[in-house]
């Protein structure tokens, strides 16, 4: 699709130079009429790539020998040195469409590096900590205490946690990037998801006061259950990590004529200044660095609400605390579930 | 249910990954076989009859999901994939597939000597005599009577929401997926319309639990199906 339209606007360009240069034929020299015609071969170049600077140099070259080579309205040329102009003509599109290709590698060259640069060292941290007790405890093992060594142990385990964690989250937020996931919609309600999100993230939210509010008469949403689940963790997971143990998170949803409102809300210090925003960029991590995780669980929120058609934004709540949003548009009517629990009951009951 | 002696059967073709297992799962008084391949898991699966395999999915000469297959047409032995393939699809595949559960990479060991204990308490109820009532905390399943009770009190269940109760009963412990559940309470033709699944799921819920926002005896796995709490 798009790439079709990068030829069409090609012959458009060549047709405005065209229509731009026939009125002063004659009045301008060969050398600016190519000029003009020049503009319309780099322009497609740089906005479309090879192909459509390809199809700018030809037709142009056709045009320019049509309309502005004598004999006018033929494409005999006699002139060789007509030649040459069609051949930098062609050049001059090729390289155009090289030049731009290269430059844009490199951005991206950039970017992965700056990529590469982040995610090595939250990988190497947790693997230094599972290496320094690894060996700790194999060559030390006669000389640490009992106590010493099961201190060591936690460490490989909680370490190894967190890499696996991390490594998760590199591959949602590389799949969500690539468009490779694929997003499977079925009717689920939300409080499901809701629920299996609470039960995943049971130990991270042990002891906390955790209220639901979640009412029944909330449509089904159509939404991939494994990917809402995984929203679901990282916001809740958000909140636990950067909030006080001893205070509460909740969660909230309401339906309203557009769609489905989502929040996830904490009475913790609230968002970093100037960062609602910034917050759900890949790699931006809070004020506080002794925070752990890599950056990613918000970047991956935004992108699972975005392949839904919705939104999350993030506000600091009156009264102290942060509140996180999620807003789904309404994607066609729930499907009924045909037998009601009246019409069962009546047919008989155990 | 004791566990020991019990003969597990380790299909594993990373080393390393078998070190871990046999060291975890001897020091727990199971005997182990070994296999790195599909052929030679074939061969140990006939002549020991093991009582758990423990299976990895990519194996260099065929895949799991292949094996799984081939194991179900002869025998009932208890599968329970391992595998780094954490992809909701993969999971329903295996277990479709005749796969009894499914551990992701990385687990640790006392996931891993849960699933083993469901998997030879299920299969050595199958060979004995079924129990007929089940309770989990307050929650009392009489299959005999059809009873379901909470704190004494009786739990009033439609036919569906039963037979949906009964199926995970059944398989206490154990991931059943969607699939599986929508043949059981409502039949084949409705094997892919999980709205009705999920919305009944809501309801049994919504009568068996304390919290049914954050459920305790039925759980979820996404994309996979529902598991009933074993213990």
């Amino acid at each position: 699709m798009r790439g079709a339209r990068g030829y069409l606007w090609t012959i458009v360009f060549v047709g405005l130079v065209t229509a731009v240069g026939l009125p002063l034929r004659g009045h301008l020299a060969d050398a600016d009429v190519v000029m003009l015609y020049m503009v319309a071969i780099c322009t497609a170049a740089a906005r479309f790539g090879r192909g459509p600077a390809v199809l700018a140099s030809a037709a142009s070259v056709l045009a320019f020998n049509f309309f502005f080579v004598p004999p006018y309205h033929t494409f005999r040329s006699t002139d060789e040195h007509f030649l040459l102009t069609f051949a930098m003509m062609f050049a001059a599109g090729l390289l155009t469409s090289a030049l731009l290709h290269r430059v844009r590698q490199g951005q991206r060259e950039e970017l992965r590096s700056a990529l590469l640069s982040t995610v090595s060292h939250d990988l190497r941290t947790p693997l230094a900590a599972i290496t320094g007790a690894g060996t700790t405890l194999k060559e030390g093992w006669e000389a640490l205490t009992p106590p010493q060594r099961s201190e060591m142990l936690d460490t490989i385990c909680q370490e190894a946690e967190r890499l696996e964690r991390l490594v998760s989250n590199l591959l949602d937020m590389t799949r969500l990037e690539a468009g490779a996931l694929s997003v499977k919609r079925e009717w689920v309600p939300l409080e499901e998801m809701v629920g299996s999100a609470l039960a995943r993230l049971e130990s991270r939210l042990a002891g906390r006061t955790i209220t639901t509010d979640l009412p029944e008469s909330l449509p089904l949403v159509s939404v991939d259950a494994v990917l809402f689940e995984q929203l679901f963790v990282n916001l809740l997971d958000n909140a636990a990590k950067h909030t006080p143990r001893d205070t509460p998170i909740e969660v909230r949803a309401r339906s309203s004529a557009d769609g489905v409102e989502i929040e996830v809300a904490d009475r913790g210090p609230g968002l970093p200044a100037g960062g609602e925003t910034r917050l759900f960029d890949k790699f931006f991590r809070g004020p506080h660095t002794s925070v752990e995780g890599a950056g990613l669980g918000l970047a991956i929120c935004r992108g699972i609400a975005h392949t839904h058609g919705g939104t999350v934004t993030a506000e600091n709540r009156p009264g102290g605390g942060s509140l996180f949003r999620v807003q789904l548009p309404l994607s066609g009517p729930p499907p009924s579930v045909p037998i009601t629990r009246e019409a069962e009951a009546e047919a008989g009951v155990s | 249910v004791s566990e020991k002696g019990a003969l597990v059967l380790v299909v594993e073709d990373e080393p390393q990954m078998r070190r871990f297992l046999r060291a975890s799962l001897t020091s727990h008084g199971f005997d182990l076989v070994e296999a790195e391949t599909s052929r030679e898991a074939m061969a140990l699966a006939t002549s020991h009859m093991p009582e758990v395999v423990l299976l990895d999915l990519g194996l260099p000469d065929e895949d799991g999901v292949q094996v799984t297959r081939r194991l179900r047409e002869w025998s009932r032995v208890p599968i329970i994939v391992i595998s780094a393939r954490g992809r909701e699809s993969d999971k329903v595949e295996v277990l479709d597939a005749g796969a009894d559960d499914y551990l992701t990479k990385p687990f640790g060991v006392n996931e891993l000597l849960a699933r083993i204990r469901v998997a030879l308490r299920h299969s050595r109820q199958i060979a004995g005599a079924p129990t007929p009532v089940i309770e989990l905390g307050a929650l009392r399943i009489d299959l005999t009577r059809r009873e379901v009770t909470r704190a004494g009190e009786r739990i009033h269940l439609t036919p569906i929401e039963y037979k949906l109760l009964t199926t995970l009963v059944r398989n206490a412990g154990r991931v059943v997926t969607h699939q599986q559940l929508l043949k059981d309470a409502w039949g084949p033709t409705y094997a892919t319309q999980t709205q009705y699944l999920h919305v009944y799921m809501g309801h049994l819920r919504a009568k068996l639990e304390a919290q049914p926002a954050r459920p305790r005896l039925l759980l979820t796995e996404p994309g996979v199906g529902y598991r009933l709490a074993a213990e």
